[in-house]
């Protein structure tokens, strides 16, 4: 037993023997030890009153003294009161800490539960998304951002891009929004305004849509001189050489010309349209027979149609990818190899591809082959012609018509490109 | 609103109170639909891109639809549930919202072909710039509209009711503009008529907001404050 307990009830003993005794010098024993007890409860119930109002009213107090039982209590409990009043202070500023970090944070970011319901937001969210303090909450938040590319963006549950929108609160804004999951089902929507780089990207393609058209005029001039003077017969022989060379560089130039317009315009525009249909059958026939024309070229060029079906788009377009992909092959086959365009259709969309036997592609190069001006060997292939864009092209058109290229290629064992379109832009038994 | 809010999820029945957020949740989710088309136009006013402007103008039937397939689910509610006060308030004020939305996506049909009527007979012309604010105009009261109606919020619903004076005074004045631009030159009458007509339907789309507006406070409120002033409205429903 403690120290302090069996002091307590030597006490008790003591005052008791104490309270016996003087009352057995008057006669009375029992009326002594009554009047003890009495005390003793008396003062017992004092000290619990007194820790009832303390707990009760919080008020400060004058802590009994002493080491006894019930000073002792006092003292524990004040100790422990203190404690906690210090575990909250230090969570309370911490608290403080994170809420002034979150507002700091330059990024929206908004708490919404599987619902879509927002259960918090930053200062950030307030201001890019324009809502309003403490009514917002528990509001869906595609009932706010009702722009429809958002609300298939949330409804689709990818996770892992993001989707651009205008933004909510002033004209010509853009925001980057994307969703993370955390925790069980809840959800960080983050917020950014990339107004400052779609204006850049905007100005990027403008300057080289004007650039471009500015290119043009002075081009023509010369290309027209240069056709003229190519049919002079006054002028010296010796001139003939250069003059047919000159032709053929603005002729190139012109093709670039051409190239960067078709790019910066696919880029620019709104997707292809959904409401025409291209006959692929009859696109890929004459994609092929433009191509039999070609002198240099190897010596067959297949077309396989296992499909009647036609695609939903802009015939140009899906043009410009068949000739493109095409002329391509041509350009990287032997005399001997051979070129297989196909148009088949499978439960997953269309397929066209373009195979051929020629010098193929590196693995490391495959994923740059879409680069403006890449080129995988610059060393060969500046004589081979063309202008560099024509698979920058092939990828902007493709994207215009939800499809993806694919590439699969060995170095001396030849290329397939295969464009992917999906099912929604097939046009299938008509 | 909250209040409101909370009215509206107090059924007994769970399948009632999801059948009503989900009624509020399409209508919002057609009225983002009905924004981008109006911004779209807009663009291809501004822009004088013909491409921009057809495309926009045929997608106009998948706002339509979205209007039949609510209107279908109010009278299923109206006919299975029966609602009551707020509840039939809510199905009064989303059908008629609908029916203004819809009449908002025909005019944002009618500006994208006058888009690409324009781009493709003229030239540029400066009185865009009018056009395009105006636009922005209205497209900020449409947008505030939606967002009142989603959070039955009347004070800014009453804020949209104020703006739509505005709007008409922009609009007389580009109006009055065309006017004098045609007496000057008669040759240009055919253009600046098909710019008056973007200029009508976009005042008209203003007025479509304001109606919208006007039925979100009749949502929350119950009262019907059509066709009275401002002094008015704001004693009837007692917001200063």
């Amino acid at each position: 037993m403690q120290k302090i307990w069996i002091h307590f009830f030597l006490l008790h003993a003591a005052a008791l023997l104490g309270g016996g005794v003087i009352g057995a010098l008057y006669g009375q024993t029992l009326i002594g030890l009554l009047i003890v007890l009495a005390g003793l409860l008396a003062w017992h119930i004092l000290q619990l009153f007194r820790l009832e109002r303390w707990l009760l009213t919080g008020e400060s107090i004058d802590l009994p003294d002493g080491n006894g039982v019930w000073p002792r209590a006092f003292a524990r409990i004040q100790f422990i009161q203190d404690r906690a009043r210090q575990n909250r202070r230090n969570w309370r500023s911490l608290i403080k800490e994170l809420r002034a970090s979150a507002k700091a944070f330059p990024d929206g970011g908004i708490i919404l539960n599987p619902n879509h319901e927002i259960i918090n937001y930053n200062k950030a969210a307030r201001q890019l998304l324009g809502l309003k303090k403490k009514r917002d909450m528990g509001q869906r938040i595609d009932n706010l951002i009702r722009h429809p590319a958002f609300v298939a963006y949330l409804e689709s549950g990818k996770r892992r891009d993001s989707v651009e929108i205008p933004g909510l609160v002033g004209a010509d804004t853009w925001l980057s929004c994307r969703i993370i999951p955390y925790g069980p089902d809840q959800r960080l929507l983050l917020v950014r305004d990339i107004t400052q780089s779609v204006m850049l990207e905007r100005m990027r393609s403008d300057f080289v849509a004007n650039a471009s058209h500015e290119l043009r005029t002075p081009l023509t001039v010369i290309s027209g001189y240069l056709d003229t003077l190519s049919d002079d017969a006054e002028l010296p022989d010796a001139w003939a050489g250069p003059i047919q060379d000159m032709r053929q560089q603005a002729e190139r130039m012109n093709l670039l010309v051409n190239d960067l317009l078709e790019l910066s315009r696919l880029e620019s525009s709104e997707p292809g349209s959904m409401d025409k249909s291209v006959d692929m059958a009859a696109l890929l026939r004459a994609v092929q027979n433009e191509m039999l024309v070609i002198d240099e070229r190897p010596q067959t060029v297949e077309l396989q149609l296992d499909s009647e079906a036609k695609l939903l788009g802009e015939e140009a377009e899906i043009r410009s990818i068949a000739a493109n992909l095409v002329f391509n092959a041509l350009r990287y086959t032997t005399k001997d190899g051979r070129v297989d365009i196909r148009w088949r259709v499978d439960d997953k969309g269309g397929h066209l591809s373009v195979k051929d036997t020629g010098v193929g592609i590196a693995a490391e190069d495959i994923p740059r082959l879409t680069e403006r001006f890449f080129r995988a060997d610059s060393g060969r292939d500046r004589r081979q012609g063309g202008t560099g864009l024509g698979l920058a092209i092939v990828k902007h058109a493709l994207k215009r018509h939800d499809g993806e290229l694919e590439i699969r290629s060995k170095l001396g064992e030849g290329s397939t490109f295969i464009c992917h379109f999906p099912l929604t832009r097939l046009l299938v038994g008509e | 609103m909250n209040m409101d809010k909370e009215r509206f999820s107090q059924h007994i029945s769970r399948g009632f109170n999801e059948e009503l957020e989900s009624l509020r949740n399409e209508v919002l989710r057609m009225g983002g639909m009905v924004e981008n088309h109006l911004d779209i136009a807009i663009e291809a006013i501004v822009a004088g891109d013909s491409k921009m402007g057809l495309a926009v103008a045929g997608r106009d039937h998948e706002i339509n639809q979205m209007e039949v397939a609510i209107d279908e689910q109010c009278s299923q509610i109206l006919a299975t549930r029966g609602p009551a006060a707020t509840d039939l308030r809510l199905i009064v004020a989303v059908i008629k919202t609908i029916t203004d939305l819809e009449r908002v996506g025909d005019e944002a049909q009618r500006i994208g072909y006058l888009a690409s009527h324009l781009a493709s007979s003229q030239q540029h012309s400066d009185h865009y710039h009018e056009l395009s604010e105006l636009g922005e105009h209205v497209k900020k009261m449409l947008h505030e509209a939606l967002d009142a109606f989603s959070r039955l919020d009347v004070k800014d619903a009453l804020q949209v009711v104020e703006e739509d004076k505005l709007v008409d005074e922009e609009y007389d004045m580009i109006l009055r503009q065309c006017i004098s631009l045609m007496m000057e030159d008669p040759r240009t009458i055919r253009r600046f008529m098909d710019v008056s007509w973007v200029a009508r339907a976009l005042e008209r789309i203003g007025d479509h907001a304001k109606n919208i507006s006007e039925y979100v406070i009749y949502m929350v409120h119950g009262q019907d404050i059509r066709h009275l002033g401002l002094e008015e409205i704001r004693q009837e429903i007692g917001v200063e």
